[in-house]
């Protein structure tokens, strides 16, 4: 095979030039993005340069402890990137980041007891950001879409309430709506992998210099734990959320008014 | 003392949305025979069901059924017991059939029909989608899927609005058997005419607070313009 194909210093700062390229058509067709332009770039440079300087340390340092706690920090960002697209759903920080850490613990669990990956942390700790980051789109899109049937779904589920009905059984035909809205698109990317773009995970062990018929080894085992990381995640999410959402006497919460805490 | 039979209402007041829809309500619906709400929209009368099966709780004041805090009762059965048709009937799963099994899986077929014969659809109507149902006859669906729980007290809000004359009779007819089998039935009304011969008993809201209460027949409201 052909030897690792990664860019110096050097490769990259003249990759500047398509920066300075973008922002310059940005200026010229006054976009008022020009700005943005660049301050993407340079915080992209430094954001990177920080994260990888953390993974070095952890890397040759941290062992098992120091990747669960880098986990957790990741879990923790998911979880309020997620419940910013909740807003309105009562304590949806606590609930998205309870789900992103479900999805991914019961995953990364699955595939450490199945010695699919060992923990040694240059394993651990990016297949846990590619777990976390669907777990976390998944979560999005559960609470997003709850959120939307709450708002125009009242009547019907005070409609079952009425009936005699659980908010479970009140609740289970607009969960499963979101759940399917959710779990859609890593049912899709499943579908289509390889045919409309070659992934993430793939890329790079070819990039790397590693056979094809190697690097989908590796890109099989992320479709399915990604698949699993999405159901998880969004199955907690809708599960906690009806918890908040519903009260002891089975009654749906007005969204209008505060919630208790 | 709170009163034993049928619901007490003891000084209620309940917010919803953050506004006072029912301020400082004391009232007392018997059992036994169609209490009668009455007054203009937005007085809080659809408000007052709600609390009525639990939908919502007050903000203070107490509500008793039958000497018993309502709180005290399992909120499930009590729904079941007590059950709620909402004035615009609000359809769940498609079909006429569906739609009667949601409050009780596994109905029979002739129950079924025997109830949509009681809210004058007819037997042939269990076949139906619910797609094509005009508001009366979806209205009257929601009576008869009301009624699949077997409960002992109606709660109907302005269930003829969607009605015409002959519908309008049926669901007098109807309210009428309930209470002779032994049913108590909350009837919310805009309307006082007609009604009144059914009603043994009628509270006017207005704007939140209840301005009358006694016997339907001699009701100040509506008063003349």
């Amino acid at each position: 095979m052909t030897a690792p194909a990664i860019p110096g210093w050097p490769a990259v700062a003249a990759s500047a030039v398509l920066v300075a390229l973008a922002a310059l058509i940005a200026a010229r067709a006054r976009l008022g993005l020009a700005a943005d332009v660049l301050i993407a770039a340079a915080r992209a440079l430094g954001q990177l340069i920080a994260v990888a300087a953390v993974l070095a340390v952890i890397f040759d340092w941290g062992g098992l402890a120091g990747s669960c706690a880098w986990i957790a920090i990741m879990v923790l960002i998911a979880g309020r990137v997620a419940a910013r697209r909740a807003r309105g759903l009562p304590r949806a920080p606590a609930v998205a980041t309870l789900a992103v850490a479900a999805g991914t613990a019961g995953t990364l669990a699955v595939l450490v007891a199945f010695t699919v990956i060992d923990t040694r942390p240059h394993v651990l700790v990016p297949v846990a950001g590619m777990v976390v980051a669907g777990a976390m789109q998944a979560t999005a899109l559960t609470l997003t879409r709850l959120r939307e049937e709450i708002e125009t779904a009242r009547p019907q589920i005070e409609a079952r309430l009425s009936l005699g009905l659980d908010a479970a059984a009140a609740f289970a035909p607009h969960a499963r709506t979101a759940l399917r809205t959710a779990v859609m698109p890593a049912i899709d990317s499943t579908k289509v992998v390889g045919l409309i773009s070659l992934p993430g995970a793939m890329t790079g062990l070819i990039l790397a210099g590693i056979d094809p018929l190697t690097a989908i080894r590796y890109q099989i085992v992320v479709m399915y734990m990604l698949l699993a990381a999405a159901t998880l995640a969004a199955l907690v999410a809708a599960r906690l959320a009806r918890t908040v959402l519903f009260d002891d006497a089975h009654r749906l919460h007005d969204l209008a008014t505060p919630f208790p805490r | 003392m709170l009163p034993q039979e049928g619901f007490a209402l003891e000084q209620v007041s309940l917010r919803r949305g953050g506004a006072l829809v029912l301020h400082d309500v004391s009232a007392h619906l018997p059992r036994g025979c169609c209490t009668l709400v009455t007054g203009p929209s937005g007085a809080g009368k659809s408000s007052l069901l709600r609390l009525l099966n639990r939908l919502a709780d007050p903000a203070s004041g107490q509500i008793a059924l039958d000497g018993r805090p309502l709180t005290g009762y399992d909120p499930l059965r009590l729904r079941r017991r007590i059950a709620l048709v909402a004035q615009h009937t609000v359809l769940l799963t498609g079909t006429v059939a569906g739609e009667l099994a949601v409050g009780r899986p596994g109905l029979e077929t002739a129950q079924a029909r025997e109830l949509l014969e009681r809210v004058g659809l007819g037997g042939a109507f269990l076949s139906r989608p619910t797609a094509g149902l005009s508001g009366g006859q979806a209205q009257r669906l929601g009576i008869a899927r009301a009624l699949t729980t077997g409960p002992e007290v109606l709660l109907l809000d302005e269930p003829t609005s969607a009605l015409d004359a002959a519908a309008t009779g049926l669901i007098d007819d109807l309210v009428a058997s309930f209470i002779a089998d032994g049913g108590s039935v909350v009837l919310v009304s805009h309307r006082t005419t007609g009604v009144q011969r059914l009603a043994g008993h009628a509270l006017v809201l207005r704007d939140g607070r209840l301005i009358e209460a006694g016997d339907p027949a001699h009701l100040t409201y509506p008063a003349a313009p």
